[in-house]
């Protein structure tokens, strides 16, 4: 038995309502809203593909705090679940995860390491994040190492003035769906990066809210060998003057799927708004697929806002010229494939952490 | 060093080159002139080795190897260079790393070992500051917003790191100002020897004032009209394509 989950019947309208459809049935069959278009839910993703064994080591990055469960503190989620900051969106997974399970805050600030590691693998609890200061911090986020699958809520608030450096690791045999949610006051400034590679099956949702003068970095770097890597962003700019700037690309092979789809949602009040949007997917070869989909809103009538989306196959002209030069096939499409993406890893700040990244990719060309 | 014999190509079904014979040998330069159409480019692809062309006739001897058994980076190794009409553009990929990435493909097909830093910034440094190419510019992305005239300097460039056996200019002065037209020849000239040859495709006899031909040959309808030394290089300019044509 399924049901379809309609976009009324969101948590803003009858929470309880809502939870009882989603949660008693099975509703991915038929599962027919918008936001989820290319999700694929309802397929249980299993592959002949040899997996890939990955572990992050992050050894080679010094001085990491690795959050712990004891540098957590409560805090109940549930009562604001009927709060719905965003317009003409949903997620499940924000609601299914709020209902499902008990939520942690924590507060970056108490830290004074400059880098710190929240491993998913190490919680069963949705997770409250926040920054009040502006002093330098990156935040890795590492769902890398979960051993079953994994459906949280990831909250983040920056208070006004506060800045944070973000980077996703989203390489996963588990089935991994996480809903971010990203809140930033006046002037506060986010450089997010999502770095993902051959997951079994993976969802990953951006939600964010900018108030007045802020900035929003959000870049996804995908590279798959197999599994559906599906990625969701809703961008709200609620007050004048910010910018948000995303950047998602795509490499596929093998039968692997990738799908982007993003809004940018500009308030009727959100004059001087500067807003970009780029999805490029690269396929190599016949059995992968991309899906991309740009969507813009915009209600104010002073605002910049700007997007773009490609899906292409590698440039054979341009791996002619490599050979013409003595270059193999092998190594030019390597080559080419680190230039397609190589653009996403300048979101991170931290040189080591930067450094990682790079040979991370290298590791899967 | 290269031997065209009674060349047949086509492409999707349409005949461009249509019985070409041409010999190149050590230290020669040859001009190939010809109006548009007349299969000049098709010409230097086909012996660069790009897919889609179909060799329907005839031979390419190179160093006495079949040049058409070679994949197209063989060839390359193997010391023949190709400077394109329309260098491509290669976003992301920085200039001096792809230079880096050429020379030591082509050290590792001579069994040498990579390039030290210090020795390619020097090598890299030496063949620039000749060619007007600045440090700035090998740090952008390979031909990407290049002026006409820089990608044409950044192709001598290439041919002056990889020092290649045969190199085929594919009107490398189309584009070029007086000044880069200078430059350019000069960074050609430099590398002529006993040792290689060149093939230099062209419309105009103007870069040919820069670069002496020993010989220089007339194509036309895929074939070659006409033959002679540089004095027909200049009957040309005065005549024109059409009469020298006939007259063949």
């Amino acid at each position: 038995m399924s049901t379809a989950v309609k976009l009324d019947m969101m948590p803003s309208k009858d929470i309880s309502d809502y939870a009882e459809k989603v949660l008693l049935n099975n509703p991915f069959e038929n599962f027919k809203i918008e936001n989820y278009k290319y999700a694929q839910l309802h397929k249980s993703i299993t592959s002949n593909v040899s997996l890939d064994e990955f572990k992050a080591d992050l050894s080679s990055i010094s001085s990491v705090k690795n959050i712990k469960l004891s540098d957590t503190s409560d805090i109940d989620l549930l009562s604001d679940l009927n709060k719905w900051n965003f317009n003409n969106a949903d997620s499940y997974f924000r609601v299914n995860s709020i209902l499902e399970r008990s939520s942690k805050k924590i507060d970056l600030d108490l830290f004074r390491e400059e880098i710190v590691c929240l491993d998913l693998s190490l919680f069963k609890e949705n997770i409250h994040l926040l920054k009040a200061s502006d002093s330098p911090k990156t935040l890795m986020i590492n769902n890398s190492n979960l051993s079953e699958d994994c459906a949280r809520s990831i909250i983040l608030n920056l208070s006004e003035n506060a800045k944070l450096n973000i980077i996703h690791y989203n390489i996963s045999n588990s089935k991994s769906f996480l809903y971010f949610e990203i809140n930033q006051q006046n002037n506060s400034n986010i450089k997010f990066l999502s770095f993902q590679s051959n997951n079994i099956h993976t969802r990953n949702e951006f939600f964010a809210s900018l108030e007045e003068n802020c900035s929003l970095d959000l870049y996804g770097l995908n590279i798959h060998n197999y599994g559906v890597n599906d990625n969701y962003s809703f961008i709200q700019h609620m007050k004048p003057s910010s910018q948000s700037r995303e950047v998602f690309k795509s490499i596929v092979k093998s039968g692997a799927i990738t799908n982007f789809q993003g809004k940018i949602y500009v308030d009727s009040i959100a004059q001087k708004t500067d807003g970009y949007q780029m999805s490029r997917s690269l396929i190599l070869d016949n059995e992968s697929k991309a899906n991309n989909k740009p969507e813009l809103e915009i209600y104010a009538d002073d605002v910049k806002c700007s997007h773009g989306s490609t899906v292409s196959k590698l440039n054979q002209d341009q791996v002619y010229y490599f050979k013409s030069r003595g270059i193999d096939e092998e190594q030019a499409i390597k080559i080419l494939q680190k230039a397609f993406l190589v653009e996403t890893l300048e979101a991170i700040e931290n040189t080591q952490i930067k450094e990682y990244s790079y040979s991370l990719l290298d590791s899967r060309l | 060093m290269l031997k065209i014999n009674n060349l047949h190509v086509s492409i999707e079904g349409k005949q461009i080159i249509k019985g070409l014979s041409l010999s190149i040998n050590k230290g020669e330069v040859h001009a190939l002139m010809g109006p548009n159409g007349s299969g000049k480019s098709t010409l230097s692809y086909v012996l660069s080795g790009k897919e889609g062309y179909e060799i329907e006739e005839g031979t390419i001897e190179y160093n006495g190897k079949n040049l058409l058994d070679l994949e197209v980076d063989e060839r390359a190794n193997a010391g023949l260079f190709l400077a394109f009409q329309y260098p491509m553009e290669i976003p992301g990929v920085q200039t001096s790393f792809f230079l880096k990435t050429a020379i030591n493909s082509k050290r590792k097909f001579l069994g040498m070992p990579e390039i030290d830093a210090l020795e390619f910034a020097k090598l890299i440094k030496s063949q620039a500051e000749d060619l007007g190419i600045g440090s700035e510019m090998l740090k952008r992305d390979l031909n990407v917003n290049y002026s006409g005239g820089e990608k044409k300097k950044q192709e001598i460039l290439q041919m002056s790191i990889l020092k290649p056996d045969m190199a085929i200019l594919d009107e490398t002065d189309s584009g070029l100002d007086i000044d880069a037209l200078r430059i350019v020849s000069e960074g050609v000239n430099k590398l002529r020897s006993e040792q290689n040859s060149f093939l230099v495709i062209t419309h105009y006899q103007r870069l040919l004032n820069y670069i002496k031909p020993d010989f220089v040959h007339i194509i036309a309808d895929g074939r070659i009209v006409k033959s002679g030394d540089f004095s027909l290089a200049l009957e040309l300019e005065e005549k024109g394509y059409e009469d020298i044509s006939k007259t063949a």
